[in-house]
């Protein structure tokens, strides 16, 4: 218990923080109400400063949990791209109401004001991607996830007074509590089959029950309703149909959130789960689970990206492109522990930063006062927003994994985890499916880059605060510049081998050849 | 950063055998040398914010002076540090490590003498030329002057990676970093058309030989399993991988790395981009195309000696490129008006000396002929560029004339003066001694027709030494006249009616020019030095040339393992005239470089109507006409490439363009993106937007799921699976 204690300090930093914002969100005075981004943002970075001082080295590794060294890289991400994604929301939230505040045009009401709230949301879930990773058991487990989702239920209803929102997160409430269903009756399966909850007590009675002829047809069952039910954060098929309504309906900055954190959980969860059944002395995971993942990944990256094809809408577009950015990450997760962790861990990485440029672009530009729908209205934003449409260009062209940006090395890494694990034809599939993106993609590149203002995209305006544009402008860079640092940033994100646990593609190269076929 | 191997697959199996590093020291507390790189970085970066916050002040040029000069004093304290080749890491860059191999390249910095002798110049130079520009750009201020200042710190960036980097990926980010800088400064007057199309031409050009490089290194990194220096040169001196010396890979990577170098280099065929490149501000002309980056091919094949040395008739090819490339080019530079154009001819045809240097195995002759020049070159580009700013644009040589007695502008004649004797090879200057360096090598080393290559060679002197004061004796002697140029600043002399005043360069200018022409003279200085090589003169040049990787083009370096029997070529030691030729040169190459010198005052100096009747009198002759209009229409060589190079390619283009057009996009793409759109379109019912249908959707989905996997686990395994 104390153990479980001294983890969760970063997350504590995370919860102080949500008390602070929750309070001074509510304060009379514009000024401080101004100051909340920056405060939560502080107790963002706060909470990542944490991390190297609680998991070091030795912490680490007397830790009994199943997996001790996902917390402190994975923790690392998630306080990068947090920072990053309240950076692009400062001064947004909440901006008509507290300008009529300013002018004196209406009067505060703490009852009407969300911006202290949207934080407060916004801690909670990023606590609750954290919490994930210290998970140890299923209860722990579940309420982390639910941690994670129910904010972002919030966020989305009251990002925008758009009728969409509304409609929005009542189907991601409605289908966020069905899936929590499923993946409950997935983890009640399990602990039949088990008798325990504890993520390594399971794992040792699903090795012994392994080494005695076969995993019991419950264990099974059981896994694949929790990863079918998880499945619906990481918007992965089947449970991908809500991700195109809800990130449309959602305000953009938002949308940002849900690319990231949700999937993030997921990713975690998906990894923590398969750690109890699979990977022993080398072996791979049951081949159902397997073939589970096959289909999953398969059908989620490609669905996701013929979907993208069709959409005029930039949101709906990016949001059937993060479909498909799911089904690359479950190649690092059916790659398993040691490489392909640490892969997933870096993808997140440079997907949440490029994702959160794509749409901080998208944050910093209205038309009309309202957000931009379509992809033509971008069309020769560079003729007066260069910064805008080169960062949209940048990030778009590293989620495309466009070779000197910083996709370019998460996917490599991907893949070649992919093809170290035995599961070249994935990767070829994975492959097959960038090309597809590259349609896409490549018109937000050309689009702003190279064509010919439209009557439409004349019309386009910055958004009256700058830090929107700033926050996209800074992620472009990063994009470029990072690639530099590469080596010290794979050592971050590096997720080391539990001790019991053997490196899949060391035992892969000698001579376990099952997954191949595959 | 301990053990970060960036993309791990297998740590455990080393990827080849470990190979023990030769002499190369690990300097891990020299770190500071990698402000060396960092200081132009910087530069950029802050000239960059100067661009965007629109400064209206000199201020980008003192940053950039500033800062390329501390680049310079790094450099001159880590030049006296070491004597030993040594590795200083900055920081894990590309480490991909699998079974069968590696592919390893950090941001590390590998010094030896020759990276020494190189940065030395290129960072003296490079400060001297940005303060020199400070002045000559100073009507662009709050204009271009920001992004012309970004662009020589990003080209000395570039250039640092080049010659400093550790590994052939670093010399090939520096090797593109300085052609995208070139294609930046050249096209800096990008409203001139002339200016874009010279830019895109050096570009493209470049791009030729790059593609040589890129093509080499993948085969050095296929053959030999590494592309940082320390190894390779390791495997090649202790003879590991003797098997792949019989690899064809290992013939075919020197030709590779020349075709870069000849094409980085101004050299026959892909010379033809560097007059041209003129376009670009003169300091530009004088920093990138005549001192420092045009000798990046000839720092290349010298660090990769070793590979030329194992496929000799690669060097006889260099040598006979550069011969006949020194020869072409001075004889269109004898031919042209320009005068930055004929300096542009001349610096190709001593690119060309310094190649046939490296193909008759004087590494030494080659890397001091690279020193002076670079010396002799940029005073002359930094005077023409000091007559062009004084007068409007002008650089027609018959439109000037008797600069010398004019005030205000005997600096500038009296230091071109400078840079014409060097050049020209007067006996005593720094030309002369690195020239005759390589012309006698010509005769003692033992090569096809090397013998005729040298007495090329002489002759090429002889051309040089006319057309360098044909330029001096027409634009600095002679009686006073000048016509203005058609480029009118802005300054006080807009109505034509006003009479032209030439403004004679100020302080900046004449430091530089005194300066820059200071070194070219003091250049010579290390021939009279001792050094430790007995067998050749040239002080420390001959023992830092003795001390890199270039050593084993020096007489009287042991014997390298797998090298091409150099001292056999010595036993026999050519001679000329029957006199040893290291002597007979001194004489042959003074006496030749006279009579040019000779010629050029006669025509053009004493007697300037005799140079005006020679030329009728060669017109009016058919037989001999076409000599001087060849030479003056530069040998047709951009027609030529014109008709055979550029036609082909549009027909070959626009055959092309149809077939992706009608073949390609109309059937082949529009067809297959229809499929994912079909599949699209079939699933699309699904996404309907009814929450109702969404849950049946998605639970119905995983029922499935589970329901065929659990189907299929009873019918394989009866309900137990592993």
């Amino acid at each position: 218990m104390i153990e479980k204690l001294w983890f969760v300090i970063p997350e504590a930093v995370l919860l102080v923080g949500v008390v602070v914002v929750a309070i001074l969100g509510l304060v009379r005075s514009g000024q401080i109400r101004n100051r909340v981004p920056w405060v939560a943002m502080a107790f963002v970075i706060g909470c990542g400063v944490a991390y190297p001082f609680v998991f070091t080295e030795t912490a680490v590794s007397e830790s009994t949990s199943l997996l001790p060294g996902l917390g402190r890289p994975m923790g690392l991400v998630a306080c990068v791209v947090g920072v990053c994604l309240v950076f692009m929301t400062i001064g947004r939230i909440d901006r008509r109401y507290e300008q009529a505040i300013a002018e004196g045009r209406d009067r505060f009401d703490p009852l009407r004001s969300n911006r202290g709230e949207y934080y407060v949301f916004f801690l909670l879930s990023l606590a609750g991607l954290m919490l994930t990773c210290s998970a140890n058991d299923l209860i722990w487990l579940f309420l982390a996830l639910e941690l994670t989702s129910l904010p972002t239920y919030v966020m989305v209803a009251m990002s925008r007074s758009s009728r969409r929102a509304q409609e929005a997160a009542m189907k991601y409430f409605f289908l966020g509590a069905m899936s929590a269903a499923m993946f409950l009756y997935g983890f009640s399966l399990l602990y039949a089959a088990t008798g325990t909850v504890e993520l390594t007590e399971m794992r040792e009675i699903l090795t012994a029950q392994a080494a005695e002829g076969g995993i019991s047809m419950l264990a099974v069952v059981g896994m694949m309703l929790a990863l079918l039910g998880i499945g619906f954060k990481l918007a992965a098929a089947p449970m991908h149909l809500y991700a195109a309504d809800v990130y449309e309906g959602a305000a953009v900055h938002v949308t940002a959130v849900l690319g990231f954190i949700p999937k993030a959980a997921g990713a975690v969860a998906f990894m923590l789960l398969l750690s109890t059944m699979g990977w022993f002395d080398g072996s791979t995971l049951p081949l159902p689970i397997l073939i589970l993942l096959w289909v999953m990944a398969v059908l989620t990256m490609t669905l996701g990206n013929v979907a993208a094809l069709l959409q005029r809408s930039v949101k709906r577009m990016l949001a059937y492109s993060s479909i498909s950015h799911s089904g690359y990450l479950l190649i690092g997760i059916i790659a398993g522990p040691g490489l392909g962790f640490s892969a997933v861990i870096l993808y997140l990485f440079v997907y949440g930063l490029a994702n959160t440029g794509a749409f901080a672009v998208l944050a910093s530009l209205e038309r009309e006062g309202r957000e931009i729908e379509s992809v033509e209205d971008l069309a020769g934003l560079r003729q007066k927003h260069p910064g805008s449409a080169i960062a949209l260009a940048i990030s778009s062209g590293s989620l495309l994994g466009f070779p000197p940006l910083l996709g370019f090395w998460g996917k490599l890494a991907l893949f070649i985890a992919g093809i170290a694990s035995g599961h070249i034809v994935l990767v070829l599939i994975a492959g097959v499916n960038s090309a597809i993106s590259a349609w896409y993609y490549l018109r937000l590149v050309g689009l702003p880059l190279m064509s010919e203002p439209s009557e439409r995209s004349e019309t386009i305006d910055r958004v009256a605060v700058p830090w929107p544009r700033f926050a996209a402008i800074g992620i472009a860079a990063a994009m470029v510049v990072l690639p530099i640092f590469l080596a010290g940033i794979q050592d971050e994100t590096d997720v080391p081998l539990p001790p019991d646990t053997a490196d899949v593609v060391a035992t892969h190269e000698s001579g376990d050849q099952d997954a191949s076929g595959l | 950063m301990t053990s970060a191997i960036a993309i791990r697959i297998v740590e455990m199996l080393p990827a080849v055998p470990a190979v023990p590093m030769a002499d190369v020291v690990e300097a891990t507390s020299h770190w500071w040398a990698g402000f060396i790189l960092w200081c132009p970085l910087i530069s950029l970066a802050l000239c960059g914010l100067c661009a965007a916050f629109r400064v209206k002040s000199k201020l980008p040029a003192w940053i950039t002076v500033l800062s390329l000069a501390c680049s310079f004093v790094l450099t001159i304290i880590l030049g006296n540090l070491e004597d030993v080749p040594e590795r200083i890491q900055l920081f894990e860059w590309i480490s991909v490590d699998w079974v069968g191999g590696s592919f390893v390249a950090n941001f590390a910095l590998y010094i030896d003498s020759l990276t020494i002798l190189w940065m030395s110049f290129v960072t003296g130079l490079g400060t001297l030329i940005a303060l020199y520009a400070s002045e000559y750009m100073e009507t662009d201020v709050g204009k271009g002057y920001a992004r012309f200042f970004s662009g020589v710190s990003a080209f000395l960036f570039a250039m640092g990676c080049l010659v400093m980097g550790d590994n052939l990926l670093m010399l090939y980010l520096g090797w593109e970093g300085v052609g995208f800088a070139s294609y930046w400064l050249i096209g800096y007057y990008y409203r001139r058309p002339a200016a874009v199309a010279a830019a895109k031409k050096a570009f493209i050009v470049n791009r030729i030989g790059d593609l040589g490089l890129a093509l080499a290194i993948y085969l050095i990194w296929s053959t030999f399993g590494t592309v940082q220096y320390n190894e390779l040169i390791t495997h090649l001196d202790a003879g590991t991988f003797a098997a792949s010396y019989e690899h064809w890979s290992v013939e075919a990577i020197p030709y590779l790395l020349m075709l870069a170098a000849f094409g980085k280099s101004a050299q026959l065929p892909l010379y033809v981009w560097l007059p041209d490149a003129m376009e670009g501000p003169t300091p530009v002309s004088a920093l990138i195309h005549a001192a420092t980056m045009v000798t990046a091919g000839i720092y290349l094949i010298a660090r990769m000696y070793p590979f030329f040395l194992l496929e000799p008739t690669s060097l006889h090819v260099v040598a006979w490129v550069g011969g006949l490339t020194a020869l072409l080019a001075a004889t269109i530079g004898m031919a042209q008006y320009d005068i930055k154009r004929i300096f542009a001819y001349s610096t190709v045809s001593q690119l060309g000396y310094m190649f046939l240097g490296l193909g008759v195995l004087t590494t030494y002759g080659a890397s001091y002929h690279v020193f002076t020049h670079a010396f002799f070159k940029a005073v002359l580009f930094l005077a023409a560029g000091a007559v062009m700013h004084g007068f409007a644009g002008q650089l027609d040589l018959r439109k000037l004339s008797g600069l010398r007695r004019m005030k205000g502008w005997r600096i500038v004649a009296w230091t071109m003066f400078i840079g014409c004797v060097c050049l020209a090879g007067f006996p005593f200057t720094s030309g002369y001694f690195s020239k005759d360096a390589i012309l006698a090598e010509a005769f003692v080393t033992q090569g096809p027709g090397f013998e005729a290559l040298g007495w090329i060679a002489i002759f090429t002197a002889f051309l040089t030494a006319y057309y360098t004061f044909r330029v001096w004796c027409r634009v600095c002697a002679g009686p006073v006249h000048f016509e203005p140029g058609d480029e009118l600043h802005d300054d006080g002399h807009h109505d034509e009616e006003h009479e032209f005043h030439p403004h004679a360069p100020r302080f900046a200018i004449n430091f530089v020019l005194v300066v820059i022409a200071l070194g070219a003279l003091l250049a010579s200085v290390p021939y009279f030095m001792t050094n430790e090589v007995s067998e050749i003169k040239g002080g420390w040049i001959a023992d830092m040339v003795n001390d890199s990787t270039a050593a084993a083009g020096i007489p009287g370096h042991e014997e390298h393992p797998g090298t091409i029997a150099h001292d056999a070529g010595h036993a026999h030691h050519g001679s000329i005239l029957g006199m040893d030729p290291h002597v007979a040169m001194y004489w042959i190459s003074g006496v030749v470089g006279g009579i040019g010198l000779f010629l050029a005052f006669w025509l053009h100096l004493w007697r300037r109507q005799d140079a005006d009747r020679l030329r009728s009198w060669l017109l009016a002759r058919a037989w001999i006409r076409w000599l001087p209009v060849a030479m003056e229409n530069k040998w047709y060589v951009d027609e030529v490439y014109h008709a055979l190079v550029r036609a082909p390619l549009w027909l070959l283009g626009h055959i092309a363009y149809g077939f992706d057009r009608y073949i390609v996009d109309g059937l082949l793409v529009d067809g297959t993106a229809r499929l994912p759109r079909l599949i699209a379109r079939w699933f699309q019912p699904l996404q309907n937007g009814l929450l109702q249908s969404y849950a049946v959707t998605m639970a119905g989905g995983a029922a499935l799921i589970t329901l065929l996997m659990v189907l299929m686990m009873q019918f394989f395994e009866g309900g137990s699976v592993q």
